[in-house]
């Protein structure tokens, strides 16, 4: 993880990719490559120890502390945990690793292989030489589901593998061919975590932990890598723990060494990472996240200079720095949108920005406008949903009556003289409720209220022209459409269906801001329409 | 460095010796299994009388993981072989090699009834040379078994089902165990079920039905002793004197050990260590550790490396997280931490930034950061399992109002926070009142 961009490049999603990814795929078409042993090793000019070193700072214990464990060629091993936050070159030390050794190993995540029988069909692809192509229409070597069937074919497949290799070391020449080294085979097991979620009958954490035990190969070696420290696998079966190996968050001096590897322009680069590392770390210390604020910034950090290449003095250094204060403390409290903001809008981030709007479209409303575009009736229909899901369904006659605003101010000066602890409670209880659900029919009758009152402050004043409210019939038009279309943007969650009435609830995780930043847009007077306890 | 040069250093060899008798469990269970009222005599003693008179028999061994219940089992069935051919009428040696077949189920695979019987198809078609067919069903599998029970009774064979993990084969029906032991009773034949389980009250898990077939014999394997883990250890990690390594290092190798091994802080070591784990299992494991520290240029094990072993195995995985926490996460924590002082029993993201901002308005922190930060810092607290959403209920709401719970007690937080090096003064202040 020494280069912000080696993650991508080091690290192999799947074996198939990585083979296509060297040479082979330039030279012959996919169809007729066929894996043979040697794609079992890295497939790429073995590291050297000082370069491997070199290439994670911050790292160094680790990895000799991983070498020691995994010990000289052909030496047995017992189960490795690999753990430590997100981020932190588990992956990628362990590849790198193993690139350095040129030993074979499969390795297998466990975000792609979703499913038991997806997980073991991908090691017995690798282990057996199998590619999916159109061929046999992209099945698989074998069909197996159950842990039993695996571990009969896992055992037939490493016996071949593990002879086959056998076979190999007697010759002189192997490091010459690109055969991988030793006879022991290696299977990597990465995002372990991943596994307590997708298995729903809890039988294949403790299979992959006893693996060990039932293959009783001593030519096997196994490797977890997982984001949650061992006790976090509490399995009420017992096992005997794979030996941990902890990789810590870099401390900031790491960080800032990472950082500084291949910038051009090195102390400019340093003089920026003096200014911003510091209060960055503060808030969070992965370098993922870290790279991604500090690319935008660093490009307006060096807004003012005009050569890119000059070396800073300290008087450059001050005034850099006063351009850039503003800067960092809007930065800070966008970390983790910055993929969102225009700066990155290119298209490679695409599909980020996506997950991440789909996600939280509540967390996102940090912008001086909105910075999506909706029609004036999805508008009116989202803040009346989030009147809908605030207020309280009793005080609906009251708050749209013509009267109902004084009303509601009455009640409340009323209510907060006499019993604050009431409130308080009232309050309590309201934030670990969340939002609440509401009909569909309450959903358009708000709807209908607030755009009619709209429309007649509209008339009473005839101040502007607006073209866009085009009457309530205008309005009131395939608002359902509008509904289904908010619902596909997770603004409003449809949820389930009261047990008594049997209609399908609705709820929005709008948050206050959003709506307040609608109805700023509409010139509603949201505020009024709030009832606050 | 060329592998060539590598291959000649004798602490490689050794390194390697080591490490591969490490995880052989056959060597590991050899020193152990000597003395005659051993577990392992006494399962020698069971498997060779239903074997020479010819009777069915059942057996339990308990004993907590690690402990060498299955290694015993391997142990016996190279054996066995040899203890029939001192023994034994002569008549028999001709046989003794095709004389004890074994099955080995594993509850972890096999603990659906259907699938343990295919199992037990197929490894009886794989031994017998005979044809296994895939789509057999329940009924035809265990008609099967039966008949070949009755063959193998006939030719006089033996046939031991090894059943590992085996709670959970009593779970469900029991239909496999009843099949099984009811196939004993009533059959002519000539089997021992051999049950191993880590759960000492296994056989109240069993039906009436198959309480009844089932002999309540049970072998309970306990922690070595003192002295044998002394024995045990010295045994383990000696290297010999007779084999390809240089005479002068083995003999260097073993004097360091031996000096290791009577040294008081090493027996102090050793003693921290049982304490919380003891088993052979996690002793063995506890050398591996060791023995892969050692460093290679000097060649010999040091006090040292055990104590390395220790140090990574004492470890304080909540704390490590703590650790990496990043302060904004800090003060998340503290926040829950008084809230629950404050005795709210539930508490969600919301109420937790509410806490969060009473503090910012209170004592005008440094650290105040906009919602969305904080929601990141609450996912990345909940991602390392430092807290938790307290039920499963509840998918379609967002992160930010369902219940959560703090899983560190707040002597841990304190302690965490003491030991942060950056951490702000006024959280530790907070964390006092």
């Amino acid at each position: 993880m020494a280069m912000e961009e080696s993650p991508q490049v080091t690290r192999r999603a799947t074996r198939s990719y990585s083979a296509s990814n060297t040479a082979i795929e330039s030279t012959n078409p996919p169809e007729s490559y066929k894996p043979t042993i040697n794609d079992l090793g890295f497939r790429q000019q073995p590291l050297r120890l000082e370069d491997l070193l070199s290439s994670f700072p911050g790292r160094r214990s680790q990895i000799l502390e991983l070498l020691r464990l995994l010990g000289p060629l052909n030496s047995p091993m017992f189960p490795i945990l690999v753990y430590g936050g997100p981020s932190t070159g588990k992956t990628s030390v362990t590849l790198q690793v193993f690139r350095h050794l040129n030993r074979p190993f499969i390795y297998s995540s466990c975000i792609t292989c979703y499913s038991p029988r997806i997980l073991f069909e991908s090691i017995l692809n690798q282990l057996l030489f199998h590619r999916k192509d159109s061929g046999h229409s992209y099945s698989s070597v074998k069909r197996c589901e159950r842990p039993s069937d695996f571990v009969n074919y896992l055992r037939e497949a490493l016996e071949n593998v593990i002879t086959n290799l056998k076979g190999n070391s007697g010759k002189v020449s192997s490091k010459m061919s690109g055969r991988p080294d030793g006879t022991m085979v290696y299977l990597v097991f990465d995002n372990l975590e991943r596994v307590r979620d997708w298995d729903k009958s809890s039988t294949i954490l403790p299979f992959l932990f006893n693996l060990n035990d039932i293959l009783k190969m001593p030519e096997v070696g196994l490797i977890f890598i997982s984001n949650t420290s061992p006790d976090t696998y509490y399995l009420n079966i017992g096992y005997v723990e794979p030996i941990p190996l902890y990789f810590p968050d870099y401390t900031e001096d790491d960080l800032r060494h990472i950082f500084m590897a291949n910038q051009t322009n090195s102390r400019l680069y340093a003089s920026f990472l003096d200014v911003v590392l510091r209060p960055f770390c503060r808030v969070t210390r992965q370098v993922d996240e870290l790279a991604a604020a500090f690319s935008s910034l660093f490009k307006k950090y060096s807004e003012p200079l005009s050569d890119k290449e000059v070396a800073p003095n300290e008087e450059m250094k001050r005034r850099l720095f006063s351009h850039i204060r503003p800067h960092i403390a809007s930065a800070l409290n966008e970390t983790f949108q910055v993929r969102s903001q225009p700066l990155l809008k290119a298209d490679t981030n695409q599909e980020t920005k996506k997950t991440n709007s789909s996600r939280m479209p509540g967390i996102r409303e940090d912008f001086d406008k909105i910075d999506f575009h909706m029609s004036t009736s999805a508008k009116y229909l989202l803040i009346s949903a989030f009147l809908a899901s605030r207020n309280p369904a009793t005080l609906d006659a009251s708050l749209f009556d013509s009267t109902g605003v004084s009303d509601s101010r009455k009640r409340k000066r009323k209510a907060s003289e006499k019993s604050m602890d009431q409130k308080e409670m009232a309050e309590q209880e309201l934030l670990m409720k969340g939002p609440g659900t509401f009909p569909l029919e309450r959903l358009l009758a708000i709807f209908q209220c607030i755009t009619s009152l709209a429309e007649d402050s509209l008339d009473e004043e005839e101040s502007h022209e607006l073209t866009v409210e085009g009457g309530s019939r205008g309005l009131m038009s395939d608002v359902l459409l509008q509904l289904s279309s908010l619902c596909n943007a997770n603004f409003i969650i449809k949820g389930g269906s009261c047990p008594l009435e049997g209609s399908t609830r609705y709820r929005t995780a709008v948050s206050e801001d959003l709506a307040l930043k609608v109805a700023r847009s509409l010139k509603f007077p949201l505020s009024k329409y709030l009832y606050r306890r | 460095m060329g592998r060539e040069k590598e291959k000649e250093k004798p602490s490689e060899k050794a390194l390697n010796l080591l490490r591969s008798r490490l995880s052989d469990p056959n060597f590991i269970f050899r020193s152990l299994s000597d003395s005659p009222d051993s577990n392992y005599s006494k399962l020698k003693f069971l498997i060779s009388t239903s074997v020479t008179e010819a009777c069915n028999n059942s057996i339990l061994l308990l004993g907590p993981r690690g402990s060498g219940k299955v290694a015993c089992l391997k142990l016996q069935s190279h054996n066995a072989s040899k203890y029939i051919r001192i023994h034994i009428l002569c008549f028999l040696i001709l046989y003794c090699l095709r004389l004890l077949m074994q099955i080995r189920l594993n509850g972890l695979l096999h603990s659906d009834d259907n699938c343990a019987l295919k199992e037990i198809a197929r490894q009886l078609c794989m031994e017998h040379q005979l044809l296994f067919s895939k789509v057999a069903s329940f009924d035809d599998n265990s008609q099967f078994m039966i008949a070949m029970l009755r063959e193998c009774g006939l030719a006089h064979k033996t046939i031991i089902f090894v059943l590992d993990e085996f709670d959970f084969f009593a779970q469900g029906k029991q239909r496999l165990l009843y099949s099984l032991l009811d196939a004993m009773q009533s059959v002519n034949s000539q089997a021992v079920v051999i049950g191993v389980s880590c759960r000492l009250d296994v056989d109240q898990l069993l039906e009436k039905r198959v309480r009844s077939r089932f002999s309540h014999r049970k072998l309970l394997f306990l922690s070595p002793s003192k002295e044998d883990t002394e024995r045990f250890m010295e045994h383990i990690l000696s290297l010999p004197m007779d084999s390809s390594l240089p005479h002068n290092y083995a003999a260097e190798f073993n004097g360091r050990l031996k000096k290791i091994l009577s040294d008081e802080r090493f027996k102090e070591l050793i003693d921290t260590y049982l304490s919380f784990n003891f088993t052979i299992g996690h002793l063995v494991r506890f050398l591996f550790q060791a023995v892969s520290y050692m460093d290679l240029n000097a060649g010999f094990l040091s006090l040292g490396n055990f104590k390395a072993a220790l140090s990574s195995n004492q470890r304080q995985p909540k704390l490590e997280c703590i650790r990496d926490c990043s302060v904004l996460e800090l003060y998340m924590m503290v926040c829950m931490k008084r809230l629950e002082v404050k005795e709210q029993t539930s508490y969600n993201f919301c109420s937790v930034m509410t806490e969060y901002k009473s503090i910012h308005d209170s004592f005008q922190t440094s650290d105040y950061y906009a919602a969305n930060v904080c929601l990141r810092a609450f996912e990345h607290l909940l991602q390392c399992q430092l807290i938790n959403f307290i039920d499963n209920k509840g998918h379609n709401q967002s992160v930010e109002f369902r219940p959560v719970k703090l899983l560190i007690s707040s002597a841990e937080l304190h302690q965490g926070l003491k030991s942060y090096q950056q951490c702000p003064a006024i959280l530790l202040k907070l964390m006092d009142r």
